[in-house]
């Protein structure tokens, strides 16, 4: 090639790069008020992408939160989120009467609720699904948050109850674990001179007795595992049991044992087994909304295909196309539909967040799903009017394997967490609020949330010295830590979003103020989750959460019983500071105990907590009715668009409630 | 020749079996299931999805069910992650999504790389020849998850002529940027093996001996030069259509396509067992059957093959 044809086309190519730049240039460095030109849909549509495509259909079965938000659409409960609070509201029940200790709860029924083939809801269909969401069958991800329901972990583990075949006596939970809490109202004997619900003028007769009733009034009886070899184990551990089991015939725990009961044809009563004062607000939740028993018994798994499906929402299906499109249409059978406004509502599931930036700029989105905007885009859109800043009910944190040295020392934990900025960090971040506890700050009004320890890297190295790895300063004013095991911690997090500059700027943070390079080591999702749970890692690692009802509860359960806080951090006075907080019928009491516990266990740091997270989404300004509240969960009945210019949203809309 | 073919076909269920086994025992060597998620599930619900899938059952059994259901019913069973749906049900879907982009693609990359192909050859060392092969050298160069996103900051967010992603049936505009996106690379590669072929054979004596006999040019060019200088082309076309047919991860990635490619990798990432088996079983099937039909089409091209 001669060189002037060679300058020829360098200079090409040169001019064809510099032309690309200026172009990526103009798109970034535009001033408008909105990311794209806001155009609003000719009909009433909202398009909306909520993630992945969804794992299933089926209220029942999924836990993630993009489905959740479909569930919303399609399905309804017995009440739903309130669009700005979360609070819950009237949905398929009318009003309610809780008992005097929120252990029991009687639902009173709208009498006009309709499937979408127009069959009529009844109490019986909340029994029903209820049933079939804690079946072991089901096989449901959410079971977690159903064990409130008395006899609901029996059922789904396949427990057995011990009987006394000559008396017909059933052995009392109580006799054999001194543990356990004083019963609720609702195990106790009816009392009228006692009455365990407050008088309600308006309703005489509101929770009316029955054979049922009766049978949940009593003590919780003990139950078995179900197996041979596991009830084996646990009676082995307690000869007490062993001697008290024998003789005795095992009754397998069934359906009609559990909590939930159909009173009449429009009253449905849940019994818990301890005191549940958050329990209400878990009631919106997707696990507990209907499922019509007809289509599920006839189909089977493929009931929420498109040409079975029957649902109950506001919304029903009318295409599904997967990884490509679900159309919803507005539900004429839905009791409520004139309040309805969208005609139809499209769900694009699509992974990738830079497409659904693109196609939000263009106008195929009127809104996308919460922490969809890509770190790199937050400078130019946080300023724009139409992206959504506020406080998210979920947490960043770091967890820590408590089991393994050095890490199983607290004051090498404290060490760790003192020594990380988190102000720095959260200006770093731009979006999140930084964050000393483990519940989300600004989300639960009137929780005396505790503060931990502010950023102090001197106390660290004194407590790392305590430890036994003193901390020295170099002559330049750097510090190093000889004796710290290195190789016995790592940083691992998986291949996504912003986790790598996350544990880079964590690395940084302790190599600075300790003098400690812990090794990063990233790795793919499912590998990663794998590591973590079984707690096959060493040292540190990446942790999220987000609030699956609105109550401090839903992240302090984490450590409960039956969580998984993959720190293996376990504390029985902690455990029952929870279980007392959760007797105290007084909620300023109650708060005040779940703050104590929280202040606990931050002392304990088995965490390190980062940041509260932001809800981080953009929204066209004609897209009303949509709020960015602290769940992410949107009531889509109330959403519309708004084709007056002059009432279109300008910056976050306000969550306070009307 | 018949034989060859029935031989060649009969190798493919073994190859087959084969290809399922290794991915079968990779799938289960893999760490992390189907059901894990950033929330933790309690061991007693493990126990009951490990149950319900059938995943609770020893190695063996497992491995007979899935080896019995493929060859006994020719079906990949239900997918994991996505209740309900069938594996079959996801392919008969997704292929003519990835088909459809792959055989446009293809066809452009075909007709645009044959004619700059041979243009460049017929008019070596001139200025069309180095512009179009330094311009396929680019095209080769720059890979299509940055070729893409380049291309969707030009057409749709600043001059806003072509929809950005989604699929929205044949024909649309919603086609143009992914089928450029995917031909881009193929369009070098044919360009430039078809120069080469081409200089080949055209330097070649059975070409001499075809002008000498007073052909026109352009009988030389297309009857003889051409169906010379496209046999690198045919050998490297067969998988690449393979490939085209059975989707590109990354274009139906930034696309946002319902393609085969798509759910290739999310089964992967979501450790979806029946529908990673169903896949990679189905894109073998393909790669092979696209082999044989190349080797066929040497036959008929190169006097000089022979299959006996």
């Amino acid at each position: 090639m001669s060189s002037g044809k060679c300058r020829q086309i360098v200079g090409l190519i040169l001019l064809a790069s510099l032309a690309c730049t200026a172009l990526s240039c103009s798109v970034v460095s535009s001033n408008e008020l909105y990311f794209g030109n806001p155009v609003p849909p000719k009909r009433n549509i909202l398009r909306y992408v909520s993630g992945d495509e969804p794992a299933s259909l089926d209220p029942a079965i999924s836990d993630g939160q993009p489905e959740a938000r479909l569930y919303m659409a399609l399905y309804e409960g017995l009440v739903e989120y309130d669009p700005k609070t979360l609070a819950p509201r009237p949905a398929l029940a009318e009003r309610w009467h809780i008992n005097n200790d929120s252990s029991e709860f009687t639902f009173h029924l709208r009498h006009n609720g309709r499937w979408s083939n127009g069959d009529p809801i009844d109490a019986n269909d909340f029994v029903y699904s209820f049933r079939r969401a804690l079946a072991k069958e089901t096989a449901s991800r959410n079971v977690s948050l159903t064990l409130y329901l008395k006899y609901a972990q029996a059922y789904n583990e396949q427990h057995v109850f011990v009987r006394d075949p000559k008396t017909g006596q059933f052995l009392l939970a109580k006799d054999f674990d001194e543990s356990l809490p004083a019963e609720p109202l609702s195990a106790r004997p009816l009392d009228a001179a006692h009455p365990e619900y407050l008088p309600d003028p308006d309703e005489p007769n509101p929770h009316p007795d029955t054979a049922f009733h009766q049978k949940m009034h009593t003590p919780l009886r003990l139950t078995l595992p179900g197996t041979e070899k596991a009830r084996t184990k646990r009676l082995d551990a307690n000869p007490k049991l062993k001697a008290a089991v024998a003789g005795k015939e095992l009754v397998p725990v069934t359906a009609e044992d559990l909590g939930v009961e159909a009173v009449d044809n429009y009253t449905v009563r849940i019994t818990l087994h301890q005191s549940g004062p958050f329990f209400l607000g878990l009631l919106a939740h997707q696990v507990f909304r209907l499922v019509p028993r007809k289509v599920v018994e006839k189909y089977g798994a493929t009931w929420t295909q498109p040409e079975h499906i029957v649902t109950c929402g506001p919304f029903k299906l009318k295409t599904w196309i997967p990884y490509d499109k679900l159309v919803l249409e507005r539900d004429p059978m839905y009791w409520d539909a004139a309040t309805v406004k969208l005609d139809e509502l499209y769900f694009y599931p699509i992974i990738d967040q830079h497409t659904v930036m693109n196609m939000y700029k263009v106008g195929e989105l009127d809104a996308v799903y919460n922490h969809a905007v890509p770190n790199p885009w937050l400078h130019v859109l946080q300023d724009k009017k139409d992206y959504m800043d506020a406080v998210e009910a979920a947490i960043d944190y770091l967890v820590m394997n408590t089991t393994r040295p050095p890490l199983n020392d607290v004051r090498v934990r404290k060490a760790f967490n003192l020594s990380i900025d988190k102000q720095a960090y959260a200006a770093w971040r731009r979006i999140v609020k930084p964050l000393t506890a483990f519940t989300p700050e600004g989300i639960f009004a009137g929780y005396p949330q505790p503060k931990g320890p502010a950023f102090d890297p001197a106390a660290a190295r004194r407590l790392l010295g305590d430890a036994g790895y003193p901390v020295n300063q170099n002559a330049d004013g750097s510090f190093s830590c000889p004796k710290f095991p290195v190789g016995e911690v790592e940083f691992i997090y998986n291949t996504q979003g912003a986790n790598r500059s996350v544990s880079e700027w964590m690395q940084a943070q302790w190599k600075q103020n300790l003098g400690i390079t812990v090794p990063l080591r990233t790795m793919e999702w499912k590998t990663y989750l794998d590591q973590r749970s079984n707690l096959d890692y060493k040292g540190f690692s990446r942790g999220a959460w987000g609030a699956d009802y609105m109550d401090p509860f839903t992240f302090l359960s984490l450590f409960y019983i039956g969580g998984r806080s993959d720190t293996g951090w376990v504390d029985q006075k902690y455990i029952a500071m929870l279980d007392e907080a959760n007797r105290t019928l007084d909620q300023k009491k109650r708060y005040e105990l779940l703050a104590k516990a929280e202040a606990y266990m931050l002392d304990q740091q088995p965490i390190i907590p980062l940041d509260t997270a932001s809800v981080n989404w953009l929204k066209k300004p004609y897209v009303k009715g949509m709020y960015p509240n602290a769940a992410s969960l949107y009531a889509w009945k109330y959403v519309y668009i708004e084709r007056d210019q002059s009432k279109w949203d300008f910056g976050t809309p306000s969550l306070a409630a009307d | 020749m018949l034989r060859f073919i029935l031989r060649r076909l009969l190798i493919t269920i073994p190859t087959i079996l084969v290809v399922i086994t290794i991915t079968w025992g990779l799938i289960k060597l893999a760490p992390g299931n189907f059901y894990s998620g950033e929330k933790p599930l309690s061991p007693a619900v493990e126990q009951s999805i490990r149950e319900k899938y059938g995943l609770d059952k020893p190695w063996y059994q497992q491995y007979a069910r899935t080896m019995w259901t493929i060859i006994g019913h020719l079906d990949f069973g239900t997918s994991l992650r996505y209740e309900g749906q069938s594996v079959n049900s996801i392919i008969r879907r997704s292929l003519p999504v990835s088909a459809t982009i792959g055989i446009l693609a293809y066809l452009l990359a075909l007709v645009v790389g044959i004619t700059v192909g041979s243009i460049a050859a017929l008019k070596q060392n001139s200025m069309w020849d180095y512009g179009s092969m330094a311009i396929a050298m680019l095209g080769i160069s720059i890979p299509n998850f940055v070729l893409g996103p380049i291309l969707v900051l030009i057409f749709s967010l600043t001059l806003y002529w072509v929809p950005p992603s989604r699929w929205n049936g044949f024909p649309s505009r919603n086609l143009i940027l992914p089928v450029l996106t995917l031909s881009v690379v193929y369009i070098s590669y044919i360009a430039r093996l078809t120069r080469a072929g081409m200089l080949e054979v055209l330097g070649s004596d059975y070409i001499r001996t075809a002008r000498a006999k007073g052909l026109s040019e352009k009988d030389v060019v297309i009857r003889h030069a051409l169906r010379g200088g496209l046999m690198p082309v045919i050998s490297y076309t067969g998988p690449a259509l393979a490939f085209l047919l059975t989707g590109t991860v990354v274009v139906e990635r930034i696309f946002a396509l319902p393609g085969l490619g798509n759910y290739f990798i999310q089964a992967s990432l979501n450790r979806d067992e029946p529908l990673i088996i169903g896949i990679v079983a189905f894109i073998a099937i393909t790669l092979l059957l696209m082999n044989l039909l190349v080797d066929i089409a040497y036959a008929f091209l190169d006097p000089r093959v022979r299959y006996n």
